[in-house]
């Protein structure tokens, strides 16, 4: 979406007869991947000329690049002031605020946005997923449903509508879109690995690591691999007695994703079950740190602490454990 | 970070030998009419199975005479009560020798019913029924003679002679209020329940008769669900046919009752007391002394949130010690839908394990009792983990359907949820019961070469078991929900022995509950508790059951009474249904 928006901007920009050297460059850099000084020059070119060029998107442009989504915020906010009924600016700013977590003003955004163009499909998808972080999954799943209608071969609106499915418990409807994403991309390893969890669900065990081993071949090549298939595969082995067999997977899982608490404590229990306590010491206090609220966390810690005959240490996490699962029992609202 | 979620969518201490504590050797009274029309089901023996003995269990619903549909009135609005129940009871209320079958009705729901409401049963339909057990092996309805018609929407019932008098008393459980009905020793019974304080409120579930303090006197457990209401409140998606039962998480936990008994005919309420006032989603209820201390303990099995195990201190009071002992979550520390629950060795190694039955994707948690205080998760190293995976269990219990001396597993199953399938297509909402043959290292699924009755699928939920005809082949009864009532007769082809023990207490509770006993055989040893509670919401034959291999003979068969009684029996004859009273005497441990 984002390179079609660029290509977009330049022939506005050749259209439209802006000459300012600054402009250029920054175009200049931009092409190039240099973000962050095609930004500046984009600053410098407004600040030449406010608000009679389109500097400002550009510049927004480039800092969606850099992932700096408050600058590019920013940024659009100043456009608009100028150019309030640009399209691209108004999809845009929706764009980087769903990327900010502000589910409702991209939203809002969204809709004055459709006032002046009619939604792309990658538009609807992030509306989709706007509703996503609403925890509204029916409206999430009725927006995604158009995403796809409208791009039919919108592969990433495929698989999210799938995730939101999943997290439905709509099964079928799920294992569809994964499958749709496979047909799109044969060797999508997301949508595989996503294919093994619901295998897992329907406690197909052995076909479920089938699933996980293939995402993980597919993804080898990635530049970014996710930890989720190695975490998967390595969790499944455990719940087969295949403890030493879990060890690497997990082992590499937290090597992607040093940040994950679940693969921390995967691997501290795994590391516990087979006896080595110093790893599994290691690895599930970081657990614990990672996510001071997940009952299972303290209760694999209290079980290594008695373990340990560290009784008194086991106690304060086995009363830890019942605290958090006594609020977890009743956090449900009516 | 999350991983991408799941669905959601659980010290034998004896003294010697006293022959005169043996008082009665009761024959057989086999009631051979029943079986020989039971046995036309299947004549030719079953294959040669490579997990061991398969079972044979046959469906004699129809000719028992019991004809019995268990009425949830399943509504639009999905209230919870309707996908839960009910229970069963096998006991002998008339002291015939012969089991007799309780089994525990609902009511009419209006739909929508108002907030507040306690259904009332309104016509027969909805009766509670008592069938007694003739000397054919057949069973005649007498309900309305005995007075056991009950009031309202009916969960569960437990079993025991609460004063003592030698006749088995109930006790029912239900939403809204329950009943205790002493037994008259005539054929009848009288509602008590007003005299007696134990009506109790909010909704209970299974309960327990057990002597808690020594006392002599049993006590009285009911574990309640949840904090529940007639609340309109949808859950599951929300289109045509898609809504569904609520997840427990919706409601708060509620604490069970604990009613002392006086010893009077009344009873006081003690669960705070006595340090058993934790709020739970109580289903399922199971005692043993796990540590053998001497004490007896409780297990409970909570939906969705943690397990309790209560440790009897010794001095009256409990302490809740699921998550140091390691019974309260599964391997993985999570959290369950327990529902069903037994409470005994498996291993015979003389320490009692649990296991829980759970949802589908959940596996049923077998804890296998490690001796120091401690279980461990032994579900999926004894087998039980891939043989449950895709069921969803409720009634179970320990049984050794074989009589080869090791006990098996049976299991009554149905998905909680009648939408299971629009979501989870694989998952069933109807499920055939499940044996798993304990083979003295692991556990195997048999059900497929064990008769009919495993490939039949019902929305299983109580189930009891006992030895309805007396041939030392342990049967059992299954109440399904919004449909009929199963018997199961074990006619599985052995020649392996067994012995059935019926227990009298006298400085005891007279039913003997809490007693372990230990039968040592060439074979080894195996040991088990005397309880009527246990598997979910119902309540099973209290005679001890032993099989007992190719042994003809039990070389010792010891009891460790309640009270603190020792008695030793020594070469005991197998095949027959042993009387033991509690001697006077003081030989304690």
């Amino acid at each position: 979406m984002l390179v079609a928006f660029f290509v977009a901007c330049v022939c506005s920009i050749a259209s439209s007869g802006q000459t300012s050297d600054d402009l250029a460059l920054g175009l200049s850099e931009f092409s190039k991947g240099n973000f962050s000084l095609a930004a500046a020059l984009f600053a410098r070119a407004e600040e030449a000329a406010p608000g009679t060029t389109d500097a400002l998107l550009y510049e927004s442009k480039a800092y969606i690049h850099l992932e700096q989504f408050t600058a590019a915020e920013g940024a659009l906010r100043r456009y608009l002031l100028a150019h309030a009924t640009s399209s691209d600016a108004l999809y845009l700013l929706g764009y980087v605020l769903h990327r900010e977590g502000k589910a409702a003003e991209s939203l809002e955004t969204y809709t004055n946005a459709a006032q002046h163009r009619t939604p792309a499909g990658d538009d609807l998808k992030i509306v989709g997923l706007d509703y996503v972080l609403l925890n509204d999954y029916p409206d999430a799943i009725k927006w995604l449903e158009k995403a796809v209608e409208a791009e039919p071969k919108n592969k990433e609106a495929w698989y999210f509508l799938g995730r939101a499915y999943y997290t439905k418990s709509s099964i079928p409807e799920a294992r569809k879109a994964f499958l749709t994403v496979l047909q799109l991309d044969p060797r999508d390893a997301k949508a595989e690995n996503n294919l093994g969890l619901i295998l897992e669900s329907e406690a197909q065990p052995e076909a479920a690591m089938d699933a996980y081993r293939k995402a993980i071949a597919w993804q080898n090549q990635s530049l970014r691999p996710s930890e989720q298939p190695y975490l998967n595969l390595g969790s499944l082995l455990m719940e087969q007695s295949r403890v030493s067999e879990s060890i690497p997977l997990l082992q590499k899982a937290i090597e992607l994703a040093p940040g994950n608490a679940i693969c921390r404590l995967k691997l501290g229990t795994a590391y516990l079950r087979l006896g080595k306590l110093t790893d599994a010491q290691r690895n599930l206090e970081k657990a614990v740190q990672l996510a001071p609220d997940d009952p299972a966390a303290h209760y694999q810690l209290g079980k290594l602490y008695k373990v340990m005959k560290a009784l008194d240490r086991a106690k304060a996490e086995f009363d830890r454990t019942a605290e958090l699962q006594s609020r977890a029992a009743s956090s449900k609202p009516q | 970070m999350k991983r991408w979620p799941k669905i959601d969518i659980r010290h034998y201490r004896y003294g010697n030998l006293d022959a005169r504590s043996v008082i009665v050797l009761l024959c057989l009274a086999l009631p051979v009419p029943l079986m020989l029309v039971a046995g036309q089901e299947h004549t030719s023996t079953p294959p040669a199975s490579p997990s061991g003995t398969p079972g044979k269990f046959v469906d004699i619903t129809e000719r028992s005479g019991i004809n019995f549909r268990y009425q949830a009135s399943h509504t639009s609005k999905k209230y919870l009560p309707e996908t839960m129940a009910a229970g069963v009871a096998l006991f002998d209320y008339d002291n015939d020798g012969r089991l007799d079958v309780f089994l525990v009705n609902g009511a009419p729901l209006g739909d929508p019913t108002p907030k507040g409401t306690i259904p009332q049963k309104t016509g027969p339909q909805y009766w509670n029924r008592l069938y007694h057990q003739k000397t054919d092996g057949t069973f005649k309805d007498v309900t309305e003679k005995a007075g056991l018609k009950g009031t309202g929407y009916g969960m569960g019932v437990a079993v025991g002679d609460y004063d003592n008098d030698g006749y088995e008393d109930l006790y029912v459980t239900a939403y809204g209020g329950n009943k205790l009905y002493h037994n008259n020793g005539d054929g009848t019974f009288t509602d008590v329940t007003q005299k007696a304080g134990v009506g109790g409120s909010g909704w209970s579930t299974s309960a327990a008769w057990v002597d808690l303090d020594g006392d002599g006197f049993l006590d009285l457990v009911i574990l309640r669900y949840l904090e529940w209401d007639f609340d309109d409140i949808w859950c599951g998606e929300h289109k045509e046919g898609y809504r569904a039962y609520c997840h427990p998480d919706f409601f708060k936990p509620v604490s069970p009752l604990v009613y002392h008994n006086n010893g009077n005919g009344t009873f006081t309420e003690v669960a705070a007391k006595l340090g058993l006032a934790r709020p739970g989603k109580g289903l399922g209820l199971a005692i043993a002394d796990y540590d053998r201390d001497g004490h007896i303990d409780l297990f409970v099995a909570n939906d969705s949130m943690v397990e309790f195990l209560y440790h009897n201190k010794g001095n009256g009071t409990f302490e809740e010690v699921g998550l140091p002992s390691e019974v309260a979550v599964d391997i993985d520390g999570r959290t369950y839908a327990g529902m069903g629950v037994d409470f005994a060795d498996y291993d015979n190694d003389g320490w009692p394990d649990i296991v829980v039955t759970d949802l589908a994707n959940q596996r049923y948690a077998l804890y296998r009792n490690d001796g120091d205080g401690s279980f461990t998760y032994a579900s999926t190293t004894a087998g039980i983990s891939n043989m449950t995976l895709a069921h969803s269990g409720w009634g179970i219990r320990f049984l050794d359907y074989d009589n080869d001396g090791w006990k098996d597993l049976l299991i009554a199953q149905g998905h909680d949820l009648d939408t299971v399938e629009l979501t989870l297509p694989n998952l069933r909402y109807r499920e055939p019961m499940l044996l798993a043959r304990n083979t003295g290292k692991n556990f195997v699924d048999v059900s497929a070469e064990s008769g009919v009755i495993f490939r039949k699928p019902w929305v299983a939920r109580g189930m009891a078991i006992g030895d309805l005809d007396n041939d030392g082949r342990v049967d059992a009864v299954v109440n399904t929900n919004e449909g009929p009532t199963y018997v199961v007769h074990n006619e599985t082809p052995t020649e392996n022995h067994w012995i059935l023990l019926k227990l009298t207490g006298h400085q005891s509770n007279r039913d003997g509950i809490g007693a372990e006993v230990k039968a040592v055989t060439a074979s080894g040893a195996q040991f088990a508790t005397v309880t009527t509670t246990s598997s979910y919401l119902s309540a099973s034959d209290k005679r001890v059951h032993f099989g007992l291999g190719k042994n003809g003979v039990v070389q010792e068969i010891q009891v460790r009474w309640p009270s603190g009684v020792v008695q030793t029996l020594k070469d005991v004859r197998a095949n027959q249904i042993l009387q033991i009273d509690e001697p006077s005497g003081s030989a304690r441990w």
